[in-house]
């Protein structure tokens, strides 16, 4: 190939992908804030509420599962004004879409965590007297927790990813913004090429660390 | 102290216990012996209702245990009215169900805080004061994992004495234990008995069960077959099968 690469162009622009990165980190960071709460709450409720809300929740997690984070995104920003009369901002859109997302994700590691807790520990809970809401809280969670954090890490990094779908909506994150430096430096082997391995940069560690608790979890059982 | 009236409990069609009847007094220390799968742990857990049953009833200090009667029917009581009941009732596991996550003094004090409201200092006193009982003092700020079977055993021993109860309820306390083991729980137990707790055993120690029981209970098929003192049952009982399960197991 007889290209010139010629990556000062990406030293050049640095100020624009060091915003569209905060942007980036700030719809990861909000959006699992909005995933860990909804998550902890539906597998939580997936895992002892009554039959009105198990029923509802699974619903949830499976329409979920079983359509799209694109699709999810695109419904939140032009469907769902037009249905409910409340147009969200694209950078709002993105993060309550992806935390919604993410959310029936980490239900499921709430879910899996707390039914990999030897089923004794809440018969010995109960058998003090404490109530259910307790022995989550004070017996089973605590146990769980440990269990659940390598899967968490690696749906945080999923996260990070998924922040690129904001480009659709206009979102001005590390996508968007390579496509609009591209529009006006015609260097898009160069920005693409920097930004998948920018990307690489941010995402591996997660998913190294992940990989590495839960070996270390395994050899300590 | 504890009334237990026809009780029944199938599962699907499985019937795993049928027509039972049994009454404790105070003081008492009742062994429940018999072969797997004859219901002895069923039972034992629809005391405190960690297992629901279907038919007859369970009454503690007069009060149903699991149910609540309203204009001659009866409704499954709520949570917190099974677990002011459950409270008054220890109960010992067989795998012990420490929690692992705590030192031994945590898991001492975690059901008189959390479920008695009882204040720090004085469950911490109180759980120290149980420890020492068990041969544990020195092992309070340990993790359950850091200790043997037995010590484990006894560290559960004392959670449940924690909580004050009025019974302990013990589900083959010894059967997950090495058999150099099994010993310094047979005494603690002993010790406990000694006292006056009233308690109900699941066990197999038959030699204990001879030793500390005021009263012996064979079961078999779900059902109750033979019950007396232990000098009576273990020497001369008066049903068939009850002998060829002691011939069994005694040699």
């Amino acid at each position: 190939m007889q290209y010139q690469w010629q990556f000062a162009i990406v030293l050049e622009y640095w100020p624009i992908f060091a915003r569209g990165a905060v942007t980036t980190l700030q719809i990861t960071l909000l959006s699992s804030i909005i995933g860990l709460f909804i998550g902890l709450l539906v597998g939580v409720s997936r895992e002892s509420a009554g039959t009105a809300v198990r029923v509802v929740t699974s619903i949830y997690v499976e329409l979920i599962r079983a359509t799209p984070a694109l699709v999810q995104i695109v419904w939140l920003y032009y469907c769902f004004p037009i249905i409910f009369g409340v147009q969200l901002s694209a950078m709002t859109s993105i993060i309550v879409a992806l935390g919604i997302h993410s959310g029936a994700y980490i239900s499921e590691i709430v879910r899996a965590g707390i039914n990999a807790v030897d089923t004794g520990q809440f018969l010995a809970a109960k058998s003090i007297g404490m109530n259910h809401f307790t022995a989550l809280r004070r017996i089973i969670l605590p146990q769980a927790g440990q269990k659940m954090i390598p899967p968490l890490i690696n749906e945080f990094a999923n996260l990070m990813k998924l922040t690129t779908l904001g480009s659709t909506i206009a979102v001005y994150e590390l996508l968007q913004e390579s496509n609009n430096l591209i529009a006006t430096t015609y260097r898009p082997l160069e920005i693409y090429t920097f930004l998948a391995i920018f990307f690489f940069i941010i995402t591996y560690p997660w998913i190294w660390l992940s990989q590495r608790l839960e070996r270390r979890l395994k050899m300590r059982a | 102290m504890l009334r237990i009236t026809n009780l029944g409990k199938s599962y699907g069609s499985a019937r795993v216990l049928s027509g039972i009847d049994l009454d404790v007094q105070p003081h008492d220390v009742l062994a429940i012996i018999g072969p797997s799968g004859s219901g002895k742990s069923t039972l034992l857990k629809c005391i405190n209702f960690l297992e629901r049953y279907d038919e007859g009833e369970v009454r503690f200090g007069g009060q149903l245990v699991g149910y609540v009667e309203a204009g001659g029917r009866r409704r499954p009581a709520t949570e917190r009215e099974t677990n002011r009941i459950r409270a008054e009732i220890g109960m010992v596991f067989q795998n012990f169900n420490l929690f692992p996550h705590m030192t031994t003094l945590q898991n001492v004090i975690e059901g008189p805080i959390r479920v008695r409201g009882v204040a720090r200092d004085e469950a911490v006193r109180d759980a120290e004061r149980l420890l020492a009982k068990v041969g544990l003092a020195d092992k309070r700020d340990v993790r359950p994992t850091k200790l043997s079977g037995g010590q484990q055993q006894r560290a559960a021993i004392a959670r449940a004495l924690a909580m004050r109860p009025r019974l302990m309820l013990f589900d083959e306390p010894t059967s997950a234990l090495d058999p150099e083991l099994v010993g310094e729980v047979l005494t603690t137990m002993r010790e406990l008995a000694a006292e006056g707790m009233t308690m109900v055993i699941v066990t197999h120690e038959m030699s204990f069960a001879r030793d500390v029981a005021s009263r012996v209970v064979f079961m078999e098929g779900g059902r109750i077959v033979e019950e007396g003192p232990p000098g009576k049952i273990f020497t001369n009982p008066d049903n068939a099968r009850t002998r060829e399960f002691l011939a069994r197991v005694l040699h």
